[in-house]
Order: structure tokens, then sequence, then C-alpha cells
């Protein structure tokens, strides 16, 4: 193995403490939570909105806190949910008089983590509710999950409702926009090779040279089935085909489509992909309003990608538009 | 007195620790028959924790005391351990949030939100041979004491219920948790879940001077 690491037990507090030290004006850090926060704290007449998970997947989560995402996160270790304590301490961070969205994506150790957290806090008095996402079309139950995982989709849930609470929306608003883009979200995701967490050192599944697993979960989960190899074409085809038929999107549908590399795809390859998913989507009848290249959800170094399809209507399309300042960005 | 002051409660939660982390080995032993052998050891990693940070934890009233020791439960004990008994503890937390001490009445009601609270974040119920079964029972025989009001009674009564429930479920097929992925190899063997909370009591009453003498085998043969 090789990798940038001091102690792969400092891995996650070290590069939280580099995204805050390039973005000062904007994040503060919190080590013993391994939580971020918007430098200009959670604003009272505003919902504020919160994530967390394991590590592993930047820039979703703690990349995605600034005006008009989130308002916090909090890392666990490599693809480990958060502690209960950073939970509870994230939510009450964000506390707001108009409310506390926590946006959990669909895994068992992140939900019971936040499960307590909110409970605790609206013991507290915190009026915080969670809103679970599930978007990947790949597989019903998964290792780590009973139902659909949450994975790219997460990236659009999180740019609507934040920029939703940013207009000054109620918890009940913020709440259906995030039901919203969730039902009308799905994406599925291919592995060309593993991914190697820094405290184990070995990759967490084996993949033969010529071997791809389609529908991979974001933490080497399996998917639907193991194939050779075949053209760029090919693959987004069948990725094309499982996310389009899932709704099912229709034709005249407008749509934002999301090419999404899982961390060890270079962008020239994810530009090949958008290009055939793009003409698939013309082909199929769908107007794509907005589209997304790069990476969003990653699973470390693993090569790979995944297709987001989202159904957008004036609402959504407005609110993805809308302007927002993150540790992510590409100028 | 029916009363029960924080500081016997703190006595309570020490000698917890001490015993889940004395029967680090055994707790483990015992999974490892039908489960997945790491109970003990995820139990003692946290209670070790609240052990260690003993001096340090917030003490101000029972439920901030609780609360805290829920958050290190939940964030220390490994597997699903943690969450299930992390729950447990911040539902009795909810329930004494700015008190000093609490009545038998109040502590039955504490035991009976912990078990609401562990169904619903685990999904278990009586039968599925968890911990559940010895908390039912307990809370049940917890709750014909409170007219009278004798603690000492109360508890030597609980923890005899609590061994009980070790021979009542042995021959169950685990519903729930590691154990219940191998089926029937899961019958005739003691649950670990159960086994801890009948020790745990059985080392209360011998904190708090109560005369009990176990009879159940895994009670007797725990490491001294």
């Amino acid at each position: 193995m090789k990798k940038f690491v001091n102690d792969p037990a400092k891995f996650v507090p070290e590069f939280m403490k580099g995204i805050a030290l390039a973005n000062p004006d904007l994040l503060d850090f919190n080590e013993e939570f391994q939580m971020v926060t918007r430098k200009s704290g959670p604003s009272s007449s505003k919902v504020s909105i919160v994530q967390g998970s394991g590590s592993g997947h930047e820039p979703a989560h703690v990349m995605a806190v600034g005006p008009g995402m989130l308002t916090a996160a909090c890392q666990g270790a490599v693809f480990a949910a958060p502690p209960v304590d950073a939970c509870y301490e994230t939510i009450k961070a964000a506390a707001s008089d108009a409310g506390v969205l926590v946006l959990v994506n669909n895994y068992q150790g992140d939900r019971m983590a936040w499960d307590m957290a909110t409970e605790m806090a609206t013991a507290e008095g915190i009026n915080a509710r969670q809103f679970w996402i599930n978007d990947d079309v790949a597989v019903e139950d998964s290792l780590y999950t009973v139902g659909r995982r949450g994975v790219a989709g997460n990236f659009f849930v999180m740019k609507a409702c934040g920029a939703a609470a940013e207009a000054g929306a109620s918890l009940d608003e913020v709440e259906a926009v995030a039901k919203k883009v969730n039902d009308n979200v799905r994406s599925m995701g291919v592995a060309l090779t593993s991914c190697i967490p820094p405290a184990k050192g070995t990759p967490i599944f084996e993949l033969g040279d010529d071997e791809i697993e389609v529908g991979v979960g974001i933490h080497g989960e399996p998917g639907r089935r193991r194939e050779k190899i075949h053209s760029a074409d090919a693959i987004t085809e069948e990725l094309f085909e499982a996310v389009s038929s899932d709704i099912p999107f229709k034709s005249g549908d407008r749509v934002a489509i999301m090419v999404n590399g899982l961390g060890g795809t270079p962008i020239t390859e994810l530009y090949v992909i958008y290009a055939k998913a793009h003409e698939l989507a013309e082909k199929a009848g769908f107007t794509v309003v907005r589209n997304y290249v790069g990476e969003y959800c990653t699973s470390l170094e693993m090569a790979g990608a995944s297709l987001t399809i989202l159904k957008l209507d004036d609402e959504l399309e407005k609110l993805l538009a809308a302007p927002a300042e993150t540790a992510a960005r590409i100028f | 007195m029916s009363a029960i002051p924080q500081a016997d409660i703190e006595r309570a939660i020490r000698t917890t620790a001490a015993t889940v982390l004395r029967n680090e080995h055994y707790f483990s032993d015992l999974d490892g028959l039908a489960g997945d052998g790491d109970f003990g050891t995820s139990l003692a990693t946290g209670f070790r924790v609240i052990d260690n940070e003993w001096g340090e934890i917030d003490k101000s009233n029972i439920g901030a005391m609780l609360l805290k020791i829920s958050m290190l439960v939940s964030k220390h004990v490994g597997g699903s351990s943690g969450p299930i008994w992390g729950t447990g503890f911040m539902k009795a937390a909810m329930l004494t949030r700015g008190k000093e001490e609490i009545s038998l009445d109040e502590l039955a009601e504490m035991l009976g939100a912990a078990i609401e609270g562990i169904q619903a974040r685990g999904g278990a119920k009586l039968g599925d041979k968890t911990l559940l079964d010895a908390l039912i029972p307990v809370h049940e025989t917890l709750k014909g004491h409170c007219a009278a009001g004798d603690k000492a009674a109360a508890l030597k009564d609980c923890a005899g219920v609590a061994e009980q429930a070790i021979d009542e479920t042995r021959t169950l097929v685990a519903h729930r948790g590691r154990a219940s992925q191998v089926g029937e190899r899961s019958a005739n063997t003691p649950d670990p879940g159960i086994v801890s909370i009948a020790v745990i009591l059985n080392d209360w009453c011998k904190e708090f001077g109560i005369a009990n003498t176990p009879t159940v085998a895994e009670v007797v043969n725990q490491p001294a």
C-alpha cells in the first residue's frame, strides 16, 4: 500500500484539519468531535441542515458545509458511522429556532447514531428531525442496510435543502424538499478496482484485473453482479438502463445528470461516460437541464463511477441553481 | 426509606463497570457458543472508558450523569451492544433530568422506558433470547415491589428473576443479533446478554450488602 498517511489513526482529523486550514473564512473545525461548522454559525431565522457519516466519501459531507449547503457535519472513522456524542454535538452546534434537519444516508450504523442524537437533542428542546436518503437502485438490502443505500444522490438532497433553508423555508418545507428530491433521484455505481482503508492497509474486496462490480456500494459492498470489463459505452448503457427504468423516468422529463467519480478515476474517463449518458438521455426524450461531472461522493481511491439522474421541476431547478459556497470547488 | 440517592446510582454504575471488566473473557466465551464471541470485549471496551473517565463525568444530577454514560457506552461499546445499551441509559437519563434522588417507582419507570427504547432500537421482543428476556421480568418484579418500597427486597428478587431468565431461555432459538444467524445451533446455549444482567444484579446485591445466593450455573461459575 502506498498512501499519503502518517498515523492511520490520525488520518481523519488530519485531513479535516487541512480542509479547515484551506478554508479559514468559511469553516471552523472541532477535533474532539471531528466536526466542521460554518464560520458564520447557524442563523436563528433559518433552518439548519446537518449530516455526518463515515469518512472516505469526500467531498461528502464535511466539504459540503457552507452557506447554501450544510450548516455543520461530522465524520466517523473511515467507513464507520460517527459516534453518538459527535452527532449530538453537531445538532447542538447547528441549533436554530427555525429547526434542524438531519440528512442521513440509509445505513444502519448512521441511522442508529443519528436516531439517538436526535432524541437527545429533542429532549434538550432542539427542534430536530431526520430524513433518510436511499437513492441507490442496485440492491434492495445490503451489507449495512435494510432497504436501499444512500449514495451520490445525497448531493442533490443537500443542495436543494440548503438552498431552501437559505431562502427562509420552514422546517416542514425543507423536509418536503428533501422528500421530493429523494423520491425523484436514482443512482447506480460500478467499480473497476477495490479501495484500501488506511487503517486496514489492504483492499476491502478482491476484483480481478479484467473484472468490474456492477452496482457496487460506496463501502465496497457487493452490487448486482460481477462481470468481465467491456467498453465505456456498454457500461454506461448498463448504468443508464438500471437508473432510468427505476422510477421510471419518462420521455419529456427535465433532468439533472451526474457522473460521479468514486475516487480513483480521472475526470477524462468521467466525461467519456457523461457523453454517452447525455446521448442516451436525449434518445430517451429527456431534456438535460443541469449536469454534474466530477467527484461528489467517493469511496477512497476506488476506480469507478456512478450515474445519478434527478427528475426536475421548477422548484428544484431554482434550488439547484442557487449560489452556495463550500470547500468543494473547482475555481 | 424507599428513596434512592444519586450516590447509590453512582455505586451501581461503578459496580457494573467492575463486573463487566472482570467478566470480559467469560462473557465473550459464552457469546462464542452461538454468537461471534465479541460480547464481553465489546462491553468491556466501553465500561473501561467509563472507569477511566469516571472523575470527569458530569455528576451534577442523575440525568446529566446517565446521559454522559449513555454517550460513552454508545460510542465505545462495540457492535450492536453500543446503541442498545446506550439507548437504555439514554431513556433512563431523560426521566431523571435534574434529579438527585429517585423513588423505587421512578426506578421502575426508568427501566420501563429503557426497555421500550431498546425494543425500538433493536426490534427484539420477549422470547427472542436477548437481554430483554431478563430486563422485562425484572421490570415486572420491580413494579411489584413499588408499593411496599423495600429497596433491598426488590433488588434481591430482581436478581433472582434475572437468574431464572437464563434457565428459562436456555432452550430457545435466538431470533435477533448474531446468534440468530446460526438458528437451531443457538438452542441449549445461554444468552450472554441475559447472563450479564443476572451477574450484574448479583454483584449489586453484594455491593449493597444484600444476602443473595445464586443457583444458576452461569452466575455461580463467573470468575471471582
